[in-house]
């Protein structure tokens, strides 16, 4: 079994879970949840997940569509609402933060903002949400796109919404790393060349070390499976 | 987190209110934020301009004559928002008894003396989700998200507050 672009994402979200860190999954983030999900079945460490309804460690039985739906709140012993959550980040509690981008550059900045002059943009954007005060504060970001190309991934971005601890960034193709400085490479989708990558990239990186994605574990698989018994997810997300 | 610092500092009854982050976005500049140097440590950090709305509208579970408003499930903003805002009006899917309320205070999240007016409107949050009531309704948003001239017309015709 390979990968496919939809659990290629996933499933590369969620290995940036460590053991004993409280990681945290927004609005806009079905992906993203969809890792926390999968990582609490696929993993054999403890974390601690708390999503932007105010869940922690929740339970859902019913998985639902958007990752802000009161429904993903279901198990929770304890609420940890907005306020709550945000301060954790701001004073350093929080160990992974998902923040979602449309532009990102090779230091790890991202655009959420605006596409092209920010006083006359050509696309308004939904805005941070956060993103300002979390991504500088987060022990460490990970982020997403779908679609890996030029305009996504840029040498300079249209606006600088937020910059900061940035630590990943996973694609239909790539995943990238970052402690300081600019993104490194750190593998490619093992049905993809290397002079791809760096051609739908618009940034230059470093690819010492890399290596083809290790392929998903049987483990992996069969949470990925049990969470999107019906493909619904994967269909949702239509990436090629 | 910038906007909920300028409710802070609304409802602490201050000017601003320092927030952590914000360094190298450029929201910054386009928002006019300045910083201010802690004048214990010598640290800098960015202080957000108070936001004080002229009206918070919230949508509660229960409410009882007083206007004493309960809400079940996660608060999300509602806290700061009403206690920021110079009048609050709240929506309420039931009306509730007063004794109820006092049997479990700590869930009341705005007491009557705060609250201006109050209307009991049943599946207010529609198409939004009401905990534990109801759910989102996906295929009304996405029904609005068609983009048609008669999205809004149709989609407002659906409300449950039109159609009674």
């Amino acid at each position: 079994m390979t990968w496919s672009p939809f659990s290629y994402i996933v499933i590369n979200l969620a290995r940036q879970i460590r053991a004993r860190e409280v990681t945290f999954s927004g609005v806009n983030s079905t992906l993203p949840m969809l890792a926390c999900l999968l990582a609490k079945r696929a993993y054999d460490f403890h974390f601690t997940w708390i999503n932007v309804a105010g869940g922690v460690e929740p339970q859902p039985v019913k998985i639902p569509h958007s990752s802000s739906d009161p429904g993903i709140v279901a198990g929770s012993a304890g609420i940890f609402a907005n306020q709550d959550f945000y301060d954790l980040c701001a004073r350093g509690g929080i160990g992974l933060v998902y923040l979602g981008c449309a532009q990102i550059d090779a230091e790890g900045r991202t655009n959420v903002s605006t596409i092209g002059p920010h006083d006359k943009p050509k696309v308004r954007l939904p805005g941070g949400g956060g993103a300002a005060v979390m991504l500088p504060t987060a022990q460490r970001v990970a982020t997403w796109r779908t679609e890996h190309s030029p305009r996504a991934l840029v040498e300079k971005l249209d606006f600088v919404t937020a910059a900061g601890n940035l630590a990943a960034l996973v694609t239909p193709r790539a995943v990238f790393q970052r402690t300081t400085g600019r993104f490194r490479l750190e593998s490619w989708h093992p049905d993809a060349r290397l002079e791809e990558i760096i051609e739908r990239t618009g940034f230059a990186f470093d690819a010492a070390g890399a290596t083809p994605t290790a392929l998903p574990t049987a483990g992996e698989l069969s949470a990925l499976r049990e969470i999107d018994a019906d493909g619904a997810f994967e269909r949702e997300a239509a990436i090629d | 987190m910038t906007l909920v610092a300028g409710l802070r500092a609304a409802s602490y009854g201050i000017p601003s209110q320092p927030v952590a982050g914000v360094f190298g976005s450029e929201l910054a500049r386009v928002n006019n934020w300045k910083t201010i140097v802690d004048p214990y440590t010598g640290k800098e950090v960015y202080a957000i301009p108070a936001i004080r709305p002229d009206i918070a509208v919230i949508h509660v579970n229960e409410i009882d004559e007083l206007g004493n408003a309960r809400l079940y499930g996660t608060p999300f903003w509602d806290h700061p928002l009403t206690r920021a805002a110079k009048r609050v009006l709240i929506t309420a899917e039931k009306l509730v008894t007063t004794d109820r309320l006092r049997e479990q205070p700590e869930l009341t999240l705005v007491p009557g003396f705060m609250v201006e007016a109050a209307a009991v409107v049943p599946k207010g949050a529609w198409p939004g989700s009401m905990h534990p009531y109801y759910e989102i309704d996906y295929p009304a948003v996405e029904r609005y998200l068609n983009d048609s001239d008669d999205a809004l017309a149709a989609h407002l015709a659906e409300a449950p507050e039109a159609r009674r």
